[in-house]
């Protein structure tokens, strides 16, 4: 109990728990709009979401809805002003009104577990009940001081048909209050310089190419071999002249390691040294970012990107290229327990944040407003949790086949997916059994760890 | 063809500071403390030495240390470059010094305050970029952030694991090896300690895939030996530790720390090529040897040295730690001293120590029937090693 809240605050809001909401029905049925208007958004190009052909052939004989959708369908969208039921009356809503007239202002999602029964299709109308499941004692988070949430809602069809559940957990906070709102942006530029590059007459190309946006790989003017640390004769031939191709800024990553101790201010723990062997041939030492450290493997395919860092010139650093759409459906008895996931990289932008919250619905101002955003605490806009879902539902089909069923998906959200960051999503298989399988996932960005989830997946039980 | 003088000389003292964590002393105190006792251990007087091979990074100057000793003339002085690689490489010096007339009693010694003044684990971030070959070859490695000899080496660990299945606690084995020989040692930092393969598994990370138990100490102390042909030897107090062979080896596109730019970064070709030369010089095989001080600065790199010597085949030196091979009691027991995790780090050449004292007899593991003890020096560097034999 805080002083803060008058004795017995948390008790009234417990007497919530239980109670059943009036049965909203989503204001429009589930239409082959909103679905190509989500797969836009989430990038998603599952074809038995929106190509009618490929749907009518595929196991679910016509198009269904992405199953992360189970949620937008019955979002209520920008102030539906007396359509909804009397909003007083209803026990979630009665808890936020209460926790904002105690200062709990801001709210983030921070769980959500969807059980999907049977997937939509175009025509379904989808009628949802709330029940308050709890309500927690004041905590103190990474956000700030508030309140979790935790409602519980069961979707019907209009024939009555149970379609799917979903718990979902909310963090009711006061803005200001943590420690996630002073973060982001300032501390970097308080971060001492990367040690600079000693660059004589005869590597100044290297580090000029940079400049240029460029990785530039000697190679020699007579017998064109590829050299790497740059020489000034090339050692088969006895060439004096070498000259440089650029690279293609693929390759695979050949070794890597990462330094714990002794900390160096002027690199963020936890960051990894790769050893990258270009396509052209030759390896070079860099940086591999823009992923979980843990889930960097050897072998693992991955792509230039220049960058400054805090260093005075630009910097060949690799990140993971994402991974292709698996066009077939992997089976079962294909899939053992400890494969991994390629890692996918998710470039974060202010226009996948706010384009994905609207596809989904969700009009929360700090999904889209970057002022309102600021003045609840937060340092920018940022990603809904129904994207976060979205996201992940398509990693998984993505690698396991446009035809693989998800039944279940549970995530927790971590730190916040900014605007200017790049997310990577990373999984393993957890267990595999006749064709039933569950899928571990990390989305990791500059700050850490975004989300961690479990999708739950019916793939064919055997190949054929 | 041989060299010529394989065979023809022996190490016939050998002196040390105590090893510890801080000396309390200078550097110069400490070569000047370990130089008189090798002097004294094999019967000679000061004025009797005429010739001296260092380590390049060496920071003591020949001539303070000359004149501390009252050594009043030398004929002969040299350094050997590339930091620990240069250990075994300077008794090879030492050798062909003594062996071509250049002098007649030779002292090498290696003397340094590295935990209490000087750190090597620290970290190169602090350089300034000049145009010099250092500075440029630090340019491709330092900027991303790999400053550290722990971070240089564990990148050949990674690719070491994913091709031949090794693991961490293949690594952890070698370091078990040590601290249960360091037990027996009371020279030793990490005498009475030894350690689990469990503790070395719950040691902190370093740099993954790297442990702490995976890094030697860091240590002050200094090491030294007087170096002399076979003929004089025989007229001295000491059962000469005959030099049976030695050798230095750089291999093709060899970098420093940090060739890993070959097609194959999972053996050590350079060591590669320090064992042709033993081998050739001696006629000696792997099966010939009792017993190796193989360089430790990091458990990983002991797992190919085994392969490049050939007492097991590439990749599978792993194995051959599994099966107990690496400690007293089995085929090949290794760093019977405690090595440089387990005794002290004096930059390979108290591990020459040992080799002299299993050849003599007075090893605190000593290693029945040593006849041929095997030395290695630094990995990952241009390097160098030797056979030290029995007369007998
Ligand atoms: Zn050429």
């Amino acid at each position: 109990m805080s002083e803060s809240e008058e004795p017995g605050f948390v008790a009234g809001l417990r007497e919530s728990i239980g109670r059943s909401g009036s049965i909203w029905v989503a204001r429009d049925p589930v239409n082959p709009a909103m679905i190509r208007h989500w797969c836009d958004a989430m990038g998603d190009h599952n074809p038995v979401y929106t190509d009618a052909d490929a749907a009518a052939r595929s196991i679910h004989a016509g198009i269904v809805a992405p199953p992360a959708m189970l949620m937008a369908w019955s979002m209520r969208g920008l102030e539906p002003a007396g359509e909804g039921p009397d909003d007083a009356e209803d026990p979630g809503t009665g808890v936020y009104r209460a926790l904002d007239a105690a200062g709990f202002t801001s709210v983030v999602a921070t769980n959500s577990e969807h059980d999907y029964i049977r997937y939509l299709r175009p025509g379904d109308e989808l009628h949802s009940s709330q029940v308050v499941e709890d309500v927690s004692e004041e905590k103190k988070t990474g956000l700030g001081v508030g309140h979790f949430v935790t409602t519980r809602t069961e979707y019907r069809n209009q024939h009555g048909e149970s379609v799917g559940r979903m718990l979902f957990r909310i963090l009711k906070f006061k803005p200001g209050t943590g420690r996630m709102a002073q973060a982001g942006g300032q501390e970097a530029a308080e971060r001492p310089m990367r040690p600079q590059p000693g660059i004589s007459l005869d590597t100044a190309f290297f580090w000029e190419g940079l400049e240029a946006g460029e990785l530039r790989i000697q190679q020699c003017g007579a017998c064109s071999v590829l050299h790497h640390p740059p020489m000034v004769r090339c050692p088969q031939c006895g060439n004096y002249d070498l000259g440089w191709v650029e690279a293609s800024g693929r390759g695979t990553v050949y070794s890597h390691v990462e330094p714990v101790h002794p900390a160096f201010a002027a690199f963020d723990p936890p960051y990894v040294v790769g050893l990258v062997e270009l396509e052209e041939g030759t390896r070079l030492l860099t940086n591999i970012v823009d992923i979980d450290p843990e889930a960097v493997r050897v072998g693992m395919p991955v792509e230039l990107v220049i960058r400054r860092e805090n260093s005075q010139g630009s910097l060949p650093l690799f990140r993971p290229v994402c991974p292709p759409r698996s066009e077939v459906t992997r089976a079962g008895d294909a899939v053992a327990v400890g494969d991994e996931l390629p890692p996918c990289p998710i470039p974060i932008t202010t226009t996948l944040i706010i384009s994905t919250a609207i596809a989904s619905r969700d009009y929360q101002d700090v999904h889209h407003d970057r002022d309102l955003a600021m003045e609840r605490g937060s340092p920018d806009i940022f990603m809904n949790i129904l994207t976060t879902s979205g996201l992940c539902a398509r990693y998984v089909t993505d690698w396991a086949g446009p035809e693989a069923v998800i039944k279940r998906l549970s995530l927790q959200l971590g730190v916040p997916n900014y605007p200017n960051d790049t997310m990577t999503l990373s999984g393993s298989v957890r267990s595999s059994e006749a064709g039933r399988v569950e899928v571990a996932i990390r989305g990791y960005n500059r700050l850490g760890n975004h989300v961690t989830a479990n999708v739950e997946l019916e793939l064919p039980p055997a190949s054929d | 063809m041989g060299m010529s003088f394989a065979g023809k000389t022996a190490v016939v003292g050998i002196g040390a500071t105590d090893f510890s964590k801080n000396s309390g002393r200078s550097t110069l105190r400490l070569a000047v403390e370990c130089s008189d006792a090798a002097i004294r251990d094999a019967g000679l007087r000061p004025e009797q030495i005429d010739g001296m091979v260092l380590f390049t990074v060496e920071d003591n100057h020949e001539i303070d240390v000359a004149r501390n000793l009252g050594i009043p003339e030398l004929t002969h002085f040299s350094r050997i470059h590339h930091s620990g690689g240069a250990a075994c490489g300077t008794l090879h010096q030492a050798a062909m010094a003594v062996a071509s007339g250049a002098c007649n009693y030779c002292l090498v010694f290696r003397a340094f305050n590295e935990r209490s003044e000087t750190r090597f684990g620290v970290g190169v971030q602090n350089r300034a970029p000049a145009p010099t070959p250092m500075e440029v070859d630090f340019g491709w490695s330092s900027p991303f952030g790999l400053l550290t000899p722990a971070s240089w080496v564990a990148m050949f660990a990674r690719r070491y694991m994913h091709e031949f299945g090794a693991t961490s606690e293949d690594f952890g084995r070698v370091a078990v090896a040590d601290r249960k020989h360091a037990a027996n040692n009371p020279k030793a930092h990490f005498y009475e300690k030894p350690i689990s393969l469990e503790d070395h598994q719950q040691s902190r990370w370093i740099v993954k895939p790297l442990h702490l138990l995976d890094c030697c100490q860091e240590s002050d102390g200094g090491q030294a030996f007087v170096v002399t042909t076979l003929e004089r030897a025989l007229d001295l107090p000491q059962p000469p530790a005959i030099i049976a062979a030695a050798a230095q080896g750089s291999a093709e596109d060899q970098q420093m720390m940090k060739s890993y730019y070959r097609d194959e970064i999972t053996d050590i070709p350079e060591m590669g090529l320090c064992a042709r030369q033993l081998w050739r010089d001696t006629g000696l095989g792997p099966s010939d040897i009792q017993t190796a001080i193989l360089y430790d600065h990091f458990t990983p790199l002991v797992l190919p040295q085994l392969e490049e010597f050939g007492f097991c085949a590439r990749g599978e030196a792993a194995d051959f730690i599994r099966d107990g091979n690496i400690e007293i009691g089995g085929r090949l027991p290794i760093n019977t001293n405690g090595g440089q995790l387990g005794e002290a780090y004096i930059h390979g050449m108290n591990g020459i120590a040992e080799g002299v004292r299993q050849i003599r007899g007075d090893s605190v593991n000593p290693v029945p029937g040593a006849q041929n003890v095997l030395v290695t020096a630094g990995t990952a560097v241009p390097t160098s090693a030797l056979i030290l034999s029995g007369s007998h």
